[in-house]
């Protein structure tokens, strides 16, 4: 290598170290709260009013205090139901409605197309009050069923897999046919087995998404007995007063399925975002 | 009934597992196993208390298996409420301010407390502050038993009061019954303290700056709302009497212009005032940072022979109930006959008890600094009623910025009436939702 | 030599539709849409449609049916109000100030991470965990790290020499640090979609410049950023649109306050539908906040377009 170069090459070498140590800086800074957040589920109450990471008496009592004080593991029972029936709902309602966008052509094919695509425009924060006034009449307020069920008709997981299904061959399909097969066999023997990567980022998607939702839940669960994680801990937040272990540990509890969530399911989040951010 | 039926049904009762309801319809006020659940809004040293008295009634009632739950204080609360309700699957009682609880049964959202069900748990209206116990009733009709009356008073240093010469022989404060010998005081407690006479929190605090202004406004015999809160009826002349005189005090810098609630506190607790002017709660606050300091009414300036002063009072309400049921219906008076009994640890707090057995009583006089100010139950000026009034709504908001900016001294008494009044009548003429 | 399939010759129609699709689509179709369209029309169509006709009547929570009439009442009175246009300006402010942030961060994270050999899992990590947060979970975390006197953030900058003010408590600073939350929060999406990007762009490119004596900044400004237009155009109106429906951190943080400081639209809907029972006037402000979010997604059309014109 020249001088030229070899100085060239050293320079960029001295860069590339120089914004790995920012990023590393950076990624600490921004692991910080979460680990404050630990540390301080980690002391007794009366420790927190020293703001410092030593813990002179580490324990786990914030933990079982606001495991037996309060509802949490209700609301895990409640997420975990609601999220898990949006999740199933959505990949087959969806899913179903794609294939036959996809690959079947009837007279109104065009008008439902559309159709779902204004529903991408509505974002379902306009629609709180009449799903209230809805529910209310149906005598459906403070159940799961209502969380849920607005949460099923998502117009954007319906283009995803359609976008997966147009990208797929069809010889396999129509070899299906010639044996006789109808459009349902081909669905669950052919094409939903091979939309395993949609099927994951959709369902993985809506779980977190439901599971997070805070505005809509607020609204139609009142009663603690049935209430979400992020409601439960919204609506009891006042009660801990300044014990701050405790809150930090309910902080801590509430946050655990979902990062267990993520380290399972990292690499099929991640290609979601990335997939349908590339798609534009 | 046969007396053996009845014990059969009592045993069978009182073995049924927890949540078994309606067991106990047969026998009522004996038989009280079964589920209950409470909401409360009460935080900081309240709600310790709360607590304490939840406990209290846990072990004196172990067959209920009682479930509390705090909620944020406010409009989070309320609104909660409603929509349990209108869920139907609301708390078995609740907390509720006297001045919110109007709009609950407005809203149809409340159970009317029959005579009859509240005298099987020796609850009667006679044994109510009378001021209290009226001001729940809508169409004479009992919705809410009130179990206190918060008023606004004024806590002042005994140190400084002592060398300031405002302490009479007896050691308590000697009266402040006319602005004159109100800014006299404040005056001479601002020599002795080096800083300022009297503190009330402004900035970021809607509620106190309309407390305040509330009891001297009273005082002169001044109304806000009318026709459950369709008119605005500010009367100019007094109110501008009210804020003209609260804006002198910051204005020659008796009192802070730009405190807020916990500087306040701060500017008190470390003698830096003579007066500080809050609700009664914050006593313990106080006696914790064991400074030198009494409690009493807040002055009269203006009253002459009708004292008034602002207040509120907490009450114990039972939300519409899905499906009545005579045994969770008891359950429910038990609980509130409980806190009633508990009237002491409440009144600790600095709240002024609405039970009479408990307020007449030695045990209540011999508190102090409570009972000092224990007439201002009688004279509580209630926020007038109307869909958007009540503690910590949206008519305490609008009239509290108000007059908290002519407290900081940005507007004049003037602007800041204009302001109220526009924004009060923006309000006023909109349908009621109720 | 390649296996031939056999595959029988069908009998060719005038557009081109194999003979099984051209009959009787009709009726699976429907089988396969009806669970979503019915779905849909009860929870998506239906209740717009109901959310605009409740606009036109004061209707009220805690009384049954329409109540009364009110024309454009509801509509007038929220183009007039004061409360209104704050929160609408509350919102907007908002979006002001943790766009730009979750943008440029996000992009230079990515560029750093991307330059990065090895390690990357630890900084997708780092970066992405909060996103799958709920917004309780994060709230509850930063409002003790906001509390004055005790919290991380005022003895931090304590120990620089920096006093904090009461950073939920202060109408000035109650949206920004709501706004710092957030960026902590969300900004783990967006680098994940940068990073994604990134490593779309061919390194010949990178290679080529350089043996033109290219430096990285030139690079970066040459190459990088225009080859992450979509991305960054995806990013940021994804984002304007996320910030236009914020909700949870107002709520759960400053409650709105101090004195509704920090009130978005959509916390002014809730309250004032379901704290002050009046649901058709909320009903009204829905729809023009919805009117709102259309002319957004309008916009961020209109440039797809034209991007996807010059491409």
């Amino acid at each position: 290598m020249t001088d030229l170069a070899q100085r060239a090459h050293s320079r960029v070498k001295l860069f590339n170290r120089i914004c790995f140590g920012v990023l590393i800086a950076f990624a600490l800074l921004w692991l910080v709260p979460l680990a404050w957040a630990l540390d301080t589920a980690l002391k007794p109450n009366a420790e927190t009013t020293k703001t410092t990471w030593a813990i002179a008496d580490p324990t786990l009592d914030a933990f079982s205090r606001v495991l037996r004080d309060t509802d949490i593991l209700t609301w895990f029972g409640s997420s975990l139901f609601i999220a898990t029936m949006s999740a199933v709902g959505t990949v087959l309602v969806a899913s179903l409605a794609a294939y036959a966008l996809s690959r079947m052509r009837f007279r109104y094919r065009t008008v439902v197309f559309w159709a779902v695509l204004a529903g991408i425009m509505i974002p379902g924060q306009v629609l709180i009050v009449p799903w209230f006034r809805e529910f209310d009449a149906l005598g459906m307020l403070n159940t799961w069923w209502a969380v849920s069920l607005p949460q099923i008709p998502t117009a954007i997981a319906v283009f995803i897999f359609k976008q997966f299904f147009d990208g797929l061959p069809r010889e396999l399909e129509e070899v299906a046919r010639l044996d006789g097969a109808g459009y349902l066999r081909i669905y669950r023997r052919i094409i939903m087995p091979l939309a395993r990567p949609a099927v994951a980022a959709v369902a993985i998607f809506t779980f977190v998404t439901s599971w997070n939702d805070l505005l809509w839940p607020l609204l139609v669960l009142s009663n603690p007995d049935i209430m979400t994680v992020p409601v439960g801990l919204s609506t009891v937040q006042g009660s801990f007063g300044i014990r701050y272990a405790d809150t930090m540990a309910s902080a801590i509890l509430g946050a655990i399925p979902l990062v267990a969530v993520f380290l399972l399911f990292q690499r099929n989040i991640v290609e979601g975002i990335a997939g349908s951010g590339l798609k534009g | 009934m046969t007396l053996s039926r009845r014990a059969l049904l009592r045993g069978t009762a009182a073995t049924a597992a927890l949540g078994l309801t309606g067991c106990s319809g047969l026998t009522p006020g004996r038989d009280t196993s079964g589920s209950l659940d409470y909401w409360n809004l009460f935080g900081g040293g309240d709600g310790v208390r709360m607590t304490q008295m939840l406990d209290t009634f846990r072990t004196a009632n172990p067959s209920v298996e009682l479930s509390a739950v705090t909620l944020t204080w406010g409009n989070p609360y309320y609104t909660k409420l409603a929509l349990a309700t209108l869920g139907d699957k609301p708390p078995d009682v609740a907390v509720s301010h006297l001045t919110r609880m109007k709009t609950l049964v407005s809203s149809d959202l409340l159970e009317e407390l029959r005579p009859a069900d509240l005298a099987r748990h020796g609850i009667t209206a006679d044994k109510f502050t009378p001021r209290a116990w009226q001001a729940g009733l809508v169409d004479g009709k009992a919705y809410a038993i009130p179990i206190d009356t918060h008023p606004f008073v004024m806590f002042y240093n005994t140190d400084i009061c002592k060398k300031a010469d405002l302490l009479d022989s007896s050691g308590g404060l000697k009266p402040l019954d006319s602005p004159e010998k109100f800014t006299e005081a404040m005056r001479k407690a601002k020599e002795i303290s080096g800083a300022y006479g009297g503190v009330v929190a402004i900035n970021n605090d809607t509620s106190t700056p309309w407390r305040i202004f509330q009891s001297l406004y009273a005082q002169l015999g001044g109304e806000m709302l009318a026709d459950e809160g369709r008119r605005v009826v500010i009367d100019d002349a007094k109110a501008t009497q009210v804020l003209a005189f609260l804006q002198s005090l910051t204005k020659s810098g008796l009192f802070p212009a730009g405190i807020d609630y916990q500087g306040a506190i701060a500017t008190f607790a470390n003698g830096q005032s003579g007066f500080y002017f809050q609700g009664e709660w914050e006593i313990s606050t106080f006696q914790t940072a064991k400074m030198p300091f009494s409690m009493t009414l807040f002055p009269n300036i203006y009253g002459g022979s009708k004292y008034a002063v602002q207040a509120d009072s907490h009450t114990l309400v039972i939300p519409r109930q899905p499906d009545p049921d005579q045994g969770r219906l008891d359950r429910s008076l038990l609980l509130i006959r409980s806190m009633l009994d508990q009237s002491k640890t409440w009144a600790e707090g600095g709240h002024v008890p609405a039970w009479l057995p408990f307020r007449d009583s030695a045990d209540y006089r011999a508190m102090t600094p409570q009972s000092n100010y224990s007439a201002a139950a009688d004279a509580a000026v209630y926020d007038p009623p109307g869909w958007y009034s009540g503690s910590g709504s949206n008519f305490e908001i609008i009239t509290g910025s108000a007059i908290a900016t002519v407290l900081g001294g940005q507007q004049s008494p003037a602007d800041a009436l204009a302001q109220m009044r526009g924004q009060l009548q923006n309000l006023s003429t909109t349908a009621s939702p109720i | 030599m390649t296996t031939e399939t056999v595959v029988r010759p069908r009998p060719a129609t005038e557009d081109g539709t194999p003979p099984e699709q051209r009959h009787g689509t009709g009726l699976p179709a429907l089988g396969f849409l009806a669970p979503f369209l019915l779905l849909y029309l009860a929870f998506v169509i239906g209740p717009t449609l109901y959310g605009l006709v409740m606009s036109f009547f004061d209707t009220s929570l805690v009384k049954p049916g329409l109540s009364g009439f009110a024309g454009f009442g509801n509509y007038a009175e929220a183009l007039q109000s004061a409360d209104f246009w704050s929160s609408l300006w509350h919102t907007v402010w908002f979006t002001i100030l943790t766009t730009p942030p979750l943008i440029a961060l996000a992009f230079i994270f990515a560029l750093l991470a991307d330059r990065a050999k090895n390690g990357r899992w630890f900084f997708r990590l780092a970066f992405f965990a909060p996103y799958i947060l709920p917004s309780a979970v994060v709230a509850l975390i930063w409002i003790f790290i906001y509390t004055p006197g005790l919290g991380l953030l005022e003895t931090a900058l304590g120990t620089i020499g920096i006093t904090s003010p009461n950073w939920l408590g202060d109408p000035v600073w109650a949206m920004p640090s709501l706004a710092m939350t957030t960026v902590w929060w969300t900004l783990g999406f967006n680098f994940v979609l940068y990073l994604a990007g990134l490593q779309e762009i061919p390194r010949d490119l990178y290679e080529a410049s350089a043996m033109d004596g290219a430096s990285p900044w030139q690079q970066i400004r040459k190459i990088t950023i225009p080859m992450l237009a979509r991305t960054t155009t995806l990013v940021a109106v994804l984002q304007v649109i996320a910030s236009l429906k914020v909700f949870d951190q107002m709520y759960i943080m400053t409650s709105g306050g101090p004195n509704f400081a920090t009130r978005s639209i959509l916390e002014y809907v809730y309250d004032e539908g379901f704290t002050n029972f009046r649901v058709g006037y909320a009903a009204a402000v829905s729809m023009l906040f919805f009117l709102v979010v259309l002319m957004v997604s309008a916009v961020w059309f209109s440039i797809v377009r034209r991007q996807e014109k010059e491409t």
